[in-house]
């Protein structure tokens, strides 16, 4: 019986939405819609968690995360960002080895010219 | 097993009580860099343990807040607003009124701005202790000197 699956799936719904059958039926409708679509979403909010956190392992070192991928590109380090970010949290010396190692290979842009010096009644802008 | 699932963390990852807390000194520091410091540190982004669900952050402790600097023409244009809920009920002050009235809202005005809104942004911003003058009374908690990276967030006299 439809109804009787409705209602399976509409458990811990608010309101009529667990209860009556119409407002129910929408809404496990759209809550199947949502779950397709987070089940795409899922794979780019986790690669993003990654990445959150990769950044915030290298920064520790004094590397941002672009420049660490760019070494290990360079390197031909094949690691992906979620080993990555497993060990930037629970295997820190690994980590600071792989840093040392995207470093060597590429420095970063420190060839940038730092921001110009505002001198005399500039300083007040 | 370990490797292939991501890291979330469990309830003693991230007790209250064991979570560091930072102390700045807030005189003569450019308000919306330092705002934004304690907001990364409050959040957790400076971890690698950084989940956006959970609390990860520190708790940081302002102190001299009614010292904190804007650079400009900011300390007379700037207007803080507010509002009643009522028809006409809109008030607006200066950075310097504010100041003189309430300096601790100044900094929390700004760093609530720059937490997550939402029910964990609120419960973070709960983390963020200001005190006018030098001391505060959480010499219990052993605070150390927040790290700040920003080499602008000192004022240039």
């Amino acid at each position: 019986m439809n109804k009787k699956e409705v209602f399976k799936l509409a458990k811990g719904f608010r309101g009529r939405a667990k209860n009556c059958i119409r407002i129910a039926r929408e809404r496990v409708e759209k809550a199947l819609q949502y779950s397709y679509r987070d089940r795409r979403n899922k794979k780019r909010d986790m690669r993003s968690l990654w990445i959150e956190r990769i950044n915030a392992g290298t920064r520790v070192h004094g590397v941002n995360y672009g420049n660490f991928m760019h070494g290990l590109v360079k390197e031909n380090i094949q690691l992906n960002r979620k080993v990555l970010s497993e060990l930037s949290m629970h295997e820190p010396y690994s980590f600071k080895a792989l840093v040392d190692v995207s470093r060597t290979a590429f420095p970063g842009n420190k060839n940038m010219t730092p921001a110009p010096k505002k001198e005399g009644l500039a300083i007040l802008v | 097993d370990v490797w292939n699932k991501t890291w979330y963390p469990k309830a003693e990852d991230h007790v209250n009580t064991e979570k560091t807390w930072y102390v700045v000194d807030a005189s003569d520091k450019i308000l919306g860099r330092l705002a934004s410091t304690i907001a990364i540190h409050i959040r957790g982004k400076n971890l690698a343990t950084y989940t956006p669900s959970v609390d990860m952050g520190a708790f940081v402790i302002v102190v001299n807040a009614e010292k904190v600097a804007v650079s400009g023409k900011k300390r007379t244009q700037k207007l803080y607003r507010r509002h009643s809920g009522r028809p006409g009920g809109m008030t607006v002050e200066t950075f310097d009124q504010l100041q003189q009235r309430i300096p601790e809202r100044i900094i929390e005005h700004a760093v609530r701005g720059m937490l997550p809104k939402g029910r964990l942004g609120r419960d973070l911003f709960t983390h963020l202790k200001v005190y006018t003058g030098a001391d505060h009374p959480h010499q219990a908690q052993k605070p150390i000197d927040l790290p700040i990276r920003d080499k602008r967030i000192q004022k240039q006299t």
